[in-house]
């Protein structure tokens, strides 16, 4: 338990002094913002455009903006967060493989298991923060300027899109235990997601593949029903799972 | 009794076999010199005993417990230097010593002590800058503090010297020198002077196989090639040498030399005293660790 507590704690001082935190902080602070800061503003900017519109024989209509617009618009940003989160965070297992860091640690005793159990840990912890902190700032705002109350399912569809996060960082954690460079991690990680969204595309596939839960915005709008999430969460569930176990007996036989 | 052990030890990468089957005996407490050229299979020996590499057949047992493949528990015995350390490039020496403290299960009121033990005797307790600035001869020292941090019995450094200038060379050797009380160690070189100044054991690994093994001293003496050196006063003494023996050959100005084995030395000191040649030397040659190397590889 000291080592694990020792790894955990360098894993976190390693995120802070290397700035990646900071970045991550930043990053979905500024998401969290612009998504009703989007909505709010764009009835302005299509007022401001509704001149020259006119002259080119278009007419704009004003439209009320909702709660349900910043929300939509969180559903609309948030892959690019995670995208930007998997890219600050794919070189956590190789780059200690490529400079040799984990070697010393390794033959001080510290048993392989525990490096995966706490970088995955960090992963999860860091991702929930940061993904609830984004949400978190929507939530506010949109309460403050409209009424969350628009939104059907936000708990389910905001928890959904969570949970694809964990799901992606899972497959994440297993090409880290399998690849050397962090290129194959990025490769393995958009392949697999890829193959899911391509896959999912075929009707009843697409049912119980983790990609469904991107959609948050069919079930705002009330377009989906919350027991068709079911199926997914479930399946994205135990491939996390799996991905997560298997991924210690890979890195006990990985040569370093 | 043998701090290390290793019986038989096989290693393949691909279609290349470095190991072919290598035997050696580290007895406790020595200074065990691990010698060969480049690529003679040091590291993969010592990443072997480190249970990073799976070896393809033999033995290796650490303080008497076997070695297992992907298992760290007979890395407790052993402390580890690589031939370029690499630290958390984010921490100070201390605060990676402590961390390297609380992986390895140490007590915690014996961490603090013992790191600011070592990094005084390594000459870094008064840096302050994360290890990101490190010189690679700083790096060096804190690599065999960190070794050093739970007394480890066994100290295996890989190449520690080879990649340092003259002044780290000697810093890190005598380190070396300093802690063979307190543990024994077994480090791999191709510097030869490195050998000959500290180490008591010595084993030569050529095509995955050790050699030549056992003390320096033993060693010598084995080895020592029974070779004679003569230096005569004139050209005259030598040419009369040289006729009677024709086994002798010059080697120089008035210099000859020649094995026990191609001519007794007794019978040409007989010569020598018969014919009354004026010498100037007549000597025993002592080998050196480098004949004895080119020796070793060139077979």
């Amino acid at each position: 338990m000291k080592a694990l507590g020792a790894f955990l704690r360098k894993e976190l001082m390693e995120q802070v002094r290397s700035g990646r935190l900071l970045i991550l902080g930043i990053l979905f602070i500024l998401f969290g913002i612009m998504n009703p800061a989007v909505a709010k503003l764009t009835p302005r900017l299509m007022e401001m455009l509704a001149d020259s519109m006119t002259q080119i024989g278009m007419t704009v209509f004003p439209v009320p903006v909702t709660a349900l617009d910043a929300w939509a618009q969180f559903f609309k940003n948030i892959p690019m967060a995670l995208i930007a989160f998997v890219l600050l965070e794919s070189g956590v297992f190789t780059r200690e493989y490529q400079t040799g860091t984990l070697v010393l640690s390794l033959t001080k005793g510290l048993d392989r298991p525990k490096v995966v159990i706490a970088k995955a840990a960090v992963l999860l912890a860091l991702w929930t923060a940061c993904y609830w902190l984004c949400a978190g700032i929507t939530w506010g705002y949109s309460a403050y300027y409209w009424d969350n109350s628009a939104a059907r399912h936000l708990v389910l569809s905001t928890v959904c899109w969570w949970a694809f996060g964990v799901w992606v960082l899972a497959l994440t954690v297993l090409f880290s235990v399998m690849a050397r460079a962090n290129t194959g991690v990025l490769a393995g990680v958009g392949g697999a997601v890829l193959l899911c969204v391509l896959l999912g595309m075929l009707p009843t596939a697409g049912k119980y593949l983790p990609t469904r839960l991107m959609d948050g915005t069919a079930l705002i709008y009330g377009t989906a029903e919350a027991g068709a999430y079911t199926a997914p969460l479930l399946v994205a569930a135990a491939t996390a799972a799996a991905c997560f176990a298997a991924s210690i007996p890979i890195f006990n036989r990985k040569q370093l | 009794m043998d701090m290390l052990r290793i019986t038989g030890l096989r290693k393949r990468f691909g279609s290349k076999e470095v190991l072919r089957g290598l035997d050696l005996a580290v007895p406790e407490h020595s200074v065990f010199g691990f010698l060969g050229k480049n690529g003679a299979g040091k590291t993969t020996t010592m990443k072997t005993v480190l249970g990073l590499l799976r070896a393809d057949g033999g033995e290796i047992a650490v303080n008497g417990e076997k070695v297992l493949y992907g298992q760290t528990a007979t890395n407790r015995w052993i402390g580890y230097l690589p031939d370029v350390p690499e630290f958390y490039p984010f921490m100070t020496a201390a605060e990676y010593l402590r961390f390297c403290g609380e992986i390895s299960g140490m007590a915690k009121a014996d961490i603090g002590p013992r790191s600011r033990e070592l990094l005084a005797l390594v000459g870094l307790q008064n840096e302050k800058h994360r290890i990101r600035g490190y010189s690679r001869g700083m790096k060096q020292r804190l690599g065999i503090a960190q070794a050093l941090l739970n007394r480890p019995k066994l100290l295996i450094c890989d190449e520690p010297t080879s990649a340092l200038d003259p002044v780290g060379r000697k810093e890190i050797l005598d380190l070396l020198l300093t802690v063979r009380e307190q543990t024994t160690v077994l480090f791999s070189t191709h510097i030869l002077s490195d050998v000959e100044r500290i180490c008591t054991d010595v084993a030569f690994l050529d095509q995955g196989t050790a050699k030549i093994q056992g003390t320096l001293n033993e060693i010598r003496a084995r080895y020592r090639s029974e070779e004679y050196l003569v230096e005569t006063d004139s050209e005259a003494g030598l040419q009369a040498l040289q006729t009677a023996f024709p086994a002798l050959h010059k080697i120089g100005k008035n210099q000859l030399s020649f094995r026990e084995k191609d001519c007794p030395a007794a019978d040409v000191l007989r010569f020598l005293a018969d014919q009354a040649v004026p010498l100037l030397r007549f000597e025993r040659a002592e080998p050196s660790l480098e004949s004895l190397f080119m020796e070793v590889v060139e077979q």
